[in-house]
């Protein structure tokens, strides 16, 4: 039996400001994976999976796992967030206080009225998986940080749901454990197998550890994608200018040819665009448009080489020291463009060299 | 794997109609408006009635207002009591301020002992206040004839200005308590900036840590303002031989001990003394949010250095002492002594007197053992059913998606603008128009009620910030992991919230103790409380029998308070 997460048409419009959360969002996880929900904060991210657990209610839409519906508008079915079976892990952990580490994980189980010998066992189980097990007899307050967010997590699983949600665990964690939390969790993922959401407004944790990344803004979801697709072809702006460090260069779009097109920037200067690596944009023929290029792949040429293809000259404005490399904001003619090189550039201008194959033409 | 099975049972297709936890929470929102409105119907009507609502033949009239607001005295009362209420405040607030700054702030010797000292008449009824400076300082007064003997100038407690002085003694502390918990929040590094700016201690103290309490002092100014403008108590004894009257006494004096009991009249200045509270509490919510900019939770463990008086101190010290002594020692302890003695005179050494013949009058007749009685078990069995229908009331308001979670935050606010002699009229005229009610009357369950309706804002608002300090986290995550709303405020919110409810429940229990002026109209021969008693024993002119009522309530709360700090380490005031 497939039992995806199927979440559709999600919407949640507030009554009294006519502004809306989320709106129209689309997202089918399949079973065993691992998606993120990425955004700036107030994106709406969090009220999808607040959504999913119950503890908001949307105003359309539906959320199934399987042909276990949870929420279904249409229908006026919302289930309380008791009856859905979900695990989640919070962003503060949210264990209880007053009870210890055992108490918080056996919780769900003696709610299910579980005999206590089953409850123990799974308990310990559930502990030993997170590598906690000396610690049951421990209250909260007497374990670290990263011994917290295992506490949650075992709470979350003991049960076997069959979705599991987790709302920016890591982010309470120091930088460095944070790393190590990040392999550990996703490692844990794979081999409990379970269909997980995770919430995160990190990018770099969203490309550990996800297999698919849903990435979001204004309460719409701009792309659901695979992370490498997400970075190689941002389905528009706003995903390419919230994923790394992304410059735009604006030009008038020429020779339109099947595969390959040339911008012409006011400066006079052409750049060559090849259309393999590139959205499902449609070409026109004369258009002013706004290309992205990743900072990284900007080149920094050494003097002398300005005659070859896609080289343009650009005026620093800034330079910047950050100990492994030197950042610069450079001006064209297109518009002003930021990029990384280890050499410490002389005087006032540069060439760089913009590779055909990592223009991105965006829509919108 | 047999959870996961569960997890396939067949799709439900509609919401429950009947769960438990929505079924409380109507009950709870019910019962809310119930109390609220209960007590108000009686008055607004009757207001608008030329005849008492019990007899025939009445008719609707505008009357009553009419001639009230033609009725000079009601407006020489209302001029009056505005005066008593702006002078009460000015003097509380700036001596409460003052004494919090001083204690919590500087170095001077016996702060300790004087920060637990100057809250005691927080703890203490007005009522017994009023009959202990009247033992002290009035006319026939203890202190008085010792300093006549002296040939020393001599004072009047029973004017304006005497009852305007006992009143703020009253108040101090709640200014004092809201200013020290607001101290203990600032962030010490402000303090530090001024004097790192170049600022002295006194001009870092004037212009830094005083501006910081703003919104502490605007609070209980508000606070000050409308609890003196419904206070009976202290103008009624003080106040009453000389013809004092503020509108509650005029209430107590029109409604109950005046021979042509009006009722549309006392109705009438009923709703208008409403009306003014509700516009100075709604004053009070709007400042207060105003205020907000001023408010710098750190949220630092460190405690900022006391700031040295250096020479100043020890007088510093000295007239805090005095103002402990002569203010509150003093005259309570004047009373306790004249509850253990036939009359209390400096001329006669009391120690060679001592008697517990005022206690066996006091438990030697059944009436006044009855409303000792009473008295405790409405402070033990009321209060605990209050705090935990107030504990339900603000987790539905805080804690709930229930449909009308911030009416019940109003409602149960609301009795704020009900003075206790008004919830008292409107209680008993409910109980009697009310077939099948009256005889509840003789009950405490009468009682009981109005208590609860009337110090709903009370333990709201004790409970509230508790409650609003745990994360919701915590009980979202006692839904997820299949917990019912009730089942998570059983399991998880009632647990971690213990400490408060505790705190709220000694609280509640010390008010109802207290509470004399809710119980004035609605007692009945087998409801007497211990305040009412005591109001009767004055009446007959009995000094000593009050005093030892008054001790035996000081003696309960005190019980009370220091029960709850050895036995649960509870912190009583927010």
């Amino acid at each position: 039996m497939n039992n995806d997460l199927i979440i559709e048409g999600l919407t949640k419009q507030f009554v009294t400001s006519n502004s809306v959360a989320i709106a129209d969002v689309n997202i089918t996880v399949k079973e065993g994976t691992f998606t993120t929900l990425l955004g700036p904060s107030g994106c709406g991210k969090s009220t999808t999976l607040n959504c999913v657990a119950g503890l908001e209610q949307p105003t359309a839409g539906s959320i199934r796992v399987g042909d276990f519906v949870m929420t279904d508008t249409a229908r006026d079915l919302i289930l309380p967030p008791e009856q859905r079976h979900l695990g989640m892990v919070f962003q503060s952990y949210a264990l209880w206080p007053h009870m210890k580490v055992f108490d918080n994980v056996a919780f769900a189980l003696k709610l299910q009225k579980r005999p206590s010998d089953e409850i123990k066992q799974r308990v310990q189980e559930s502990l030993a998986l997170v590598g906690l097990e000396e610690l049951a007899d421990r209250y909260p307050f007497q374990l670290s940080g990263g011994q917290q967010q295992r506490v949650a997590l075992a709470r979350a699983v003991v049960s076997r749901p069959k979705v599991l949600l987790l709302d920016e665990p890591l982010s309470n964690l120091d930088a460095k454990i944070r790393e190590s939390a990040r392999i550990w969790l996703r490692g844990l993922q794979q081999q409990l197998g379970i269909t997980t959401v995770y919430v995160t407004h990190d990018q770099s944790e969203a490309f550990a550890m996800s297999d698919m990344i849903a990435v979001m803004s204004m309460g719409k979801l701009q792309q659901y994608a695979p992370p490498e697709e997400i970075y190689e072809r941002p389905a528009n702006r706003f995903v390419a200018e919230f994923i790394g460090v992304t410059s735009f260069i604006t030009g008038i779009l020429q020779n339109v040819d099947g595969k390959k097109a040339t911008l012409k920037l006011a400066s006079g200067e052409l750049l060559n665009i090849r259309k393999e690596n590139k959205s499902d944009y449609v070409w026109k023929e004369g258009e002013q448009t706004a290309v992205a290029i990743r900072s990284e792949r900007v080149e920094v040429l050494t003097e002398g080489a300005s005659e070859r293809e896609n080289t343009v000259k650009a005026q620093i404005t800034t330079r910047t020291y950050l100990g492994s490399k030197w950042q610069y904001t450079v001006e064209t003619s297109g518009g002003s463009l930021r990029l990384e090189s280890t050499d410490a550039i002389q005087g006032d201008s540069l060439f760089m060299y913009l590779p055909p194959d990592s223009i991105i033409l965006l829509a919108g | 794997m047999t959870t996961v099975e569960q997890n396939l049972r067949p799709i439900a297709t509609t919401r429950p109609k009947f769960s438990w936890d929505s079924g409380v929470q109507w009950l709870v929102v019910i019962v809310t408006a119930l109390l609220v409105a209960f007590p108000a119907w009686p008055i607004i009507l009757q207001s608008f009635m030329s005849k008492p609502l019990y007899e025939e033949n009445r008719a609707f009239t505008f009357d009553n207002y009419t001639n009230l607001l033609g009725n000079a005295r009601f407006w020489d009362v209302l001029v009056y009591t505005a005066a008593f209420a702006v002078a009460t405040t000015i003097i509380a607030v700036i001596i409460g301020i003052v004494l919090a700054v001083i204690i919590n702030r500087t170095n001077i010797p016996l702060r300790n002992l004087y920060s637990n000292l100057v809250t005691i008449p927080y703890y203490v009824s007005p009522l017994v206040l009023a009959f202990a400076w009247m033992q002290m300082y009035g006319p026939q007064g203890f202190g008085t004839i010792l300093v006549r003997t002296l040939k020393l100038p001599i004072w009047q407690l029973y004017s304006f200005g005497g009852i305007v002085i006992v009143s703020a003694m009253y108040y101090i502390p709640y200014t004092f308590l809201y200013a020290t918990s607001s101290l203990a929040l600032a962030d010490p590094q402000l303090e530090s900036a001024a004097r790192i700016g170049g600022a002295s201690p006194f001009r870092t103290i004037w212009s830094v840590t005083i501006p910081l309490l703003r919104p502490a002092i605007t609070y209980s100014a508000l606070l000050t303002l409308v609890s003196s403008f419904e206070l009976l108590s202290i103008p009624l004894v003080l106040g009453n031989s000389v013809g004092i009257d503020t509108l509650a006494t005029y209430l107590y004096v029109i409604g109950v001990v005046g021979v042509n009991k009006d009722q549309g009249a006392v109705a009438a200045v009923a709703v208008l003394v409403v009306i003014l509270v509700t516009g100075l509490v709604y004053m009070q919510s709007k400042l207060v949010s105003l205020e907000r900019r001023f408010v710098t939770v750190g949220g630092k463990a460190t405690r900022p250095k006391a700031i040295d008086l250096g020479g100043w101190k020890g007088i510093v010290s000295l007239f805090v002492g005095l103002y402990v002594l002569l203010g509150i020692i003093l005259p309570l302890g004047c009373i306790v002594l004249t509850s253990f003695v036939p009359f209390l005179s400096p001329f006669m050494n009391p120690l060679k007197m001592l008697t517990l013949e005022n206690y066996q009058g006091i438990f030697g007749s059944p009436a006044y053992r009855q409303s000792v009685v009473n008295s405790i078990n409405i402070s033990i069995f009321a209060a605990a059913i209050g705090i935990v229908f107030m504990a339900v009331a603000a987790l539905i308001a805080y804690r709930s998606t229930f449909k009308y979670r911030n009416a019940v935050k109003y409602m149960a606010l609301y009795p704020r603008a009900f003075p206790g002699i008004i919830v008292g009229i409107g209680f008993l005229w409910a109980f009697l128009l009310v077939p099948g009610l009256g005889s509840l009357r003789n009950t405490i369950i009468a009682i009981s009620i109005a208590f609860i309706m009337r110090y709903l804002p009370l333990g709201f608002s004790a409970v509230s910030p508790a409650v609003l300090q745990v994360s919701d986290e915590l009980d979202r995550a006692g839904r997820v992991a299949g917990a019912t709303w009730l089942g998570t405020i059983r399991h998880i919110l009632l647990p971690i919230l213990k400490p408060a409810l505790v705190s709220g429940y000694i609280l509640l229990a010390i008010s109802f103790l207290k509470e004399y002026s809710t119980a004035l109209f609605l007692v009945a021969e087998g409801s007497r409380v211990i305040g009412t008693t005591m109001l009767e024993l004055w009446k007959q002119g009995g000094a000593e029998p009050v005093a030892a009522l008054s001790t035996i309530q000081m003696a309960i709360t005190a019980v009370l308070i220091i029960g709850a700090r050895k036995l649960m380490g509870v912190k009583l005031h927010e």
